[in-house]
C-alpha cells in the first residue's frame, strides 16, 4: 500500500517541480494574446471616438493620425443640434428608440412570462400542440414575413406610426421559449402550498414565479431591448418620415447626407452606441447568461 | 343534485358556445386582415370599400379558412364541454388560454397570416396599389432565368454571394469563436473584464460597426493605412485598395496572377469579390463575440472530473482538446453552424450600408434583393417576385439547416 502511494506520488512531485517555468510561459502568453485581442476587439470604437473629435479634413487624410490634432469637441454639439427637417433631430431619433424599445421590451417580458406560464405550470387540452408550433415558427427565416407583413400594415394604415413595430413585437416565440425553459426549473413546492391556501392561477403567477423569476425576466427585457435598439430592416420599411426614425435607419441618411463628413456621421454612431454600451456594463451579467442559455439550453 | 349537474351542462353548453363563436369571430378576423385582396391605400380608405374588394377577390380564401375556423372552434367548444363540471381543469384551460392568447393572436395575424398572403401573391404579379393578377409560376420561373438570360441573372448572383458568404464566415467565425472561449475559460484574472470587452462588438448595432468599418475601408482609412505598414516592415509596396469598391474576385486574382483571365461572361468562376470579402470580414468580427459567450458557457458546463480522469490516463493537452473538449461542444457547435448559416444567408445591413449590392452586383444578396423589388427601388414595384425569392431563399434556408443536423448530429449520441 505504502509503495503504491510514493509511486503515484512521485510523478506529481516531478510535475510540481517542473510546474513554475512552464506556468510563467503560460502566464505571460495567456494575458499578452487576452490583452491583445481585447484590443482588437475594441478598437474600432477607440479609432471611431477619437475620429469624432478630428476636422473635416483630418477625418479622411492619409496617412490617419490616431490623434486629432485639436480636440473638436464642438462636433458633438453640431450633430445634437443637426435638423434634418421635418422635425428630423437626434434628440427626437434618440426618444423614438428609447420608446420603442422600452414599450417593446416592457410587453414582451408581461405578454412572453405569462404564456410561458401557462406552457410551464398548467395542464390543458393543445398545451402541446400550441408549443410545438410555436417552436416551428421560430424557425421561419424573417424574409419571408418581410414583404407581406409590409403590405398589412399599409392596409391598416400603420405606417410611419409606431404601432408596426409594436404590435408585431408584443410577444415572441424566443421570450416565451427562454421563460418556460426557466419557469419549469423551478420548484413547485411553493406554488402548491400558495394553491392548497386557495390563491388563483393569477396570484401564484404574479406573487411567487415573478419574484423567483427575476433573473431570468431581467435577461429576456435587455436582450429584447438591445433587439428594437439594434433593429434595422422594420424600422426602415416602416417609420420613413424623419420625425418617426429610429437612430438606425436616421444614421443610414445622416450618412447619405454628409458623405465626406465622417467625423459627424460617427458622432452620430457614438449616440447609438454609447447608451447601449453602457447598459450592457451594468447588466453584462443577465446579457451574457441570456446569450449562454438562449445557447445552452435552446 | 340531478337538478345541479343540469346546471353545470346548461352553462357548460353556454360557455361552449361562446368559445365558439369567439373563437370563429377573431379567426375570421385576422383572415380578413391576410385576405389576399390589393390592399393599397386606395381600397384601404374606409372598411366598407375593403369589405367590397374581400368580396369581389377573397371569398374562395374566407371560406377555406372560415371551415378551418369552424373546426378549431367547434374541438375547443367540445372541450370546455367536458372540462366545465371540473373546476381545476376548467379554471387551467381558461386561464392556459387567456395567457397564450396575445401570442396566439400576434403570431396568427403576423407570421401565420402573412406568409399566406405571401404564398399567394408569389403566385401574382402585384404592386401594392393595383389588384393583383394571377402569373401561375411564372414568378418561380423568372428567378432561374438568369441561366439563359444574362439581364436577369440578378437572383443567382446573390444567391451565388451568399453561398461563399457561408462557405468562408461560418467555419471561420466558429472556428475562432471555439479559439476565443477557450482562451477566456483558462483560470484568469479579470475575466469579467475580458469577457466584457471581448462581448462589446456584439452589443452595438450593426449599423454602428458597419459605419465604423465603411471609414475604415476608404481609400485613405486605417484598412490600407494598416496593411501598408504592415507590409511595408517587410518590404512589400503595398498599393491601397479601394475596398468597397473593388469586384475583382478572389478566385480572379489567383488566375491573373499566373498571367490568366476570366471573361465577366463567366462571372461564376471569379469566386467573392474584393468588396464581398470586406464585408465578410466586418461581420466575422461582430459575430464571433455571440458565439464565443455560447460555447463559454458550454465549456463551463463540461465536468472536470472528465479532464481529471483523461489526465490521469495520460493525455496531453491537445488531445484533451480534441478528445475530450470538441466532442463535448459537439452540440453547440451544431447549433453555431446553423444560427450561422440561417444568419449569413439572410445578410442585408451591411450590404444596404456599405455597398448597395454594388460593385457589379458581387455583393448582392437574396434579402437585399428582395428588399429592392419590393420598394421598387431598382424598378417597378414586384411584390409577387419578390415573395417568390423569400419562399425559395426560405426553403434553401431550410434545406441547409436540415443536411448540417443531419451531418452534424451523427455520432453525438455517443457522448
Amino acid at each position: 500500500m505504502e509503495t503504491l502511494a510514493n509511486r503515484s506520488s512521485l510523478p506529481l512531485r516531478t510535475l510540481h517541480r517542473r510546474k513554475p517555468a512552464h506556468y510563467y510561459i503560460k502566464f505571460v502568453l495567456r494575458y499578452f494574446l487576452l490583452i491583445v485581442i481585447g484590443f482588437l476587439m475594441f478598437s474600432p470604437f477607440i479609432l471611431a471616438m477619437l475620429g469624432t473629435f478630428k476636422t473635416d479634413l483630418e477625418i479622411t487624410a492619409f496617412p490617419p493620425k490616431f490623434l486629432p490634432e485639436v480636440w473638436h469637441w464642438e462636433n458633438w454639439s453640431r450633430v445634437w443640434n443637426t435638423d434634418i427637417g421635418q422635425g428630423g433631430t437626434f434628440p427626437r431619433w434618440m426618444f423614438n428608440t428609447a420608446f420603442l424599445a422600452i414599450t417593446i421590451s416592457v410587453s414582451q417580458v408581461v405578454f412572453c412570462s405569462m404564456a410561458a406560464y401557462a406552457f410551464a405550470r398548467l395542464k390543458f387540452a393543445g398545451q402541446n400542440a400550441v408549443f410545438n408550433f410555436m417552436l416551428a415558427t421560430m424557425m421561419i427565416p424573417g424574409a419571408v414575413t418581410l414583404i407581406p407583413a409590409y403590405v398589412l400594415m399599409t392596409k391598416l394604415h400603420l405606417i410611419n406610426s409606431f404601432w408596426s413595430l409594436i404590435l408585431p413585437g408584443l410577444v415572441s416565440a424566443g421570450g416565451i421559449f427562454t421563460l418556460t425553459q426557466f419557469f419549469r426549473s423551478i420548484p413547485k413546492d411553493l406554488e402548491e402550498a400558495a394553491f392548497l391556501d386557495g390563491a388563483t392561477h393569477m396570484q401564484i403567477f404574479r406573487i411567487v414565479i415573478l419574484p423567483l423569476a427575476r433573473p431570468a425576466i431581467l435577461t429576456v427585457l435587455i436582450l429584447q431591448f438591445q433587439g428594437m435598439w439594434n433593429a434595422f430592416l422594420q424600422p426602415l420599411l416602416y417609420l420613413n418620415s424623419p420625425d418617426h426614425y429610429v437612430l438606425n435607419v436616421a444614421l443610414s441618411i445622416f450618412q447619405q447626407q454628409y458623405k465626406s463628413q465622417w467625423n459627424l456621421t460617427l458622432v452620430g454612431a457614438m449616440f447609438n452606441a454609447i447608451p447601449i454600451m453602457i447598459l450592457f456594463f451594468i447588466f453584462s451579467r443577465y446579457y451574457i447568461e441570456g446569450v449562454a442559455y438562449a445557447g445552452v439550453k435552446g | 343534485m340531478q337538478n345541479l349537474n343540469n346546471k353545470t351542462n346548461k352553462s357548460g353548453i353556454g360557455a361552449a358556445t361562446l368559445v365558439f363563436i369567439g373563437i370563429f369571430v377573431f379567426t375570421m378576423i385576422i383572415a380578413l386582415l391576410n385576405a389576399p385582396t390589393m390592399g393599397g391605400p386606395r381600397v384601404m380608405a374606409s372598411v366598407s370599400t375593403y369589405l367590397e374588394e374581400v368580396r369581389q377577390t377573397a371569398i374562395p380564401f374566407m371560406i377555406a379558412v372560415g371551415l378551418v375556423a369552424i373546426t378549431i372552434a367547434f374541438l375547443a367548444a367540445r372541450e370546455v364541454r367536458k372540462v366545465w363540471s371540473n373546476r381545476k381543469k376548467r379554471s387551467e384551460l381558461f386561464t392556459g388560454y387567456a395567457f397564450i392568447s396575445p401570442y396566439l393572436l400576434v403570431t396568427m395575424t403576423f407570421t401565420i397570416g402573412v406568409i399566406l398572403f405571401a404564398l399567394y401573391i408569389s403566385f401574382t404579379n402585384y404592386d401594392i396599389f393595383t389588384r393583383p393578377t394571377w402569373a401561375g409560376l411564372k414568378n418561380y420561373e423568372d428567378a432561374f432565368k438568369g441561366f439563359t438570360d444574362s439581364t436577369k441573372r440578378a437572383f443567382l448572383q446573390s444567391l451565388y454571394n451568399v453561398f461563399w458568404y457561408s462557405i468562408i464566415v461560418v467555419p471561420l467565425q466558429t472556428f475562432l469563436a471555439i479559439l476565443l472561449a477557450v482562451l477566456l475559460n483558462a483560470p484568469v484574472k479579470f475575466k469579467q473584464f475580458f469577457r466584457t470587452i471581448f462581448y462589446s462588438p456584439s452589443v452595438t448595432s450593426s449599423v454602428v460597426i458597419t459605419l465604423i468599418f465603411v471609414w475604415f475601408y476608404l481609400k485613405g482609412g486605417y484598412a490600407n493605412y494598416f496593411l501598408q505598414s504592415l507590409l511595408g516592415l517587410v518590404g512589400i509596396d503595398f498599393t491601397p485598395i479601394n475596398w468597397l469598391g473593388d469586384p475583382r474576385g478572389l478566385i480572379q486574382l489567383i488566375v491573373e496572377a499566373f498571367g490568366g483571365k476570366i471573361p465577366s461572361t463567366q462571372w461564376y468562376l471569379r469566386g467573392p469579390s474584393i468588396a464581398w470579402m470586406a464585408i465578410m470580414f466586418q461581420n466575422i468580427y461582430t459575430t464571433i463575440p455571440t458565439f464565443m459567450i455560447m460555447f463559454l458557457a458550454a465549456l463551463q458546463d463540461i465536468n472536470p472530473a472528465l479532464y481529471e480522469a483523461a489526465k490521469i490516463d495520460g493525455a496531453s493537452g491537445t488531445q484533451l482538446f480534441r478528445k475530450v473538449t470538441l466532442p463535448l461542444l459537439r452540440p453547440i457547435i451544431l447549433l453555431v453552424v446553423v444560427l450561422g448559416t440561417i444568419g449569413t444567408l439572410q445578410v442585408f445591413d451591411q450590404v444596404y450600408l456599405a455597398t448597395k449590392g454594388g460593385p457589379l452586383n458581387t455583393s448582392l444578396t437574396p434579402v437585399f434583393l428582395i428588399f429592392q423589388e419590393a420598394l421598387g427601388t431598382t424598378g417597378p414595384i414586384r411584390m409577387g417576385y419578390a415573395s417568390a425569392l423569400a419562399f425559395i431563399l426560405a426553403v434553401i434556408i431550410f434545406t441547409f439547416t436540415f443536411i448540417q443536423r443531419r451531418f452534424l448530429e451523427k455520432g453525438t449520441e455517443l457522448y
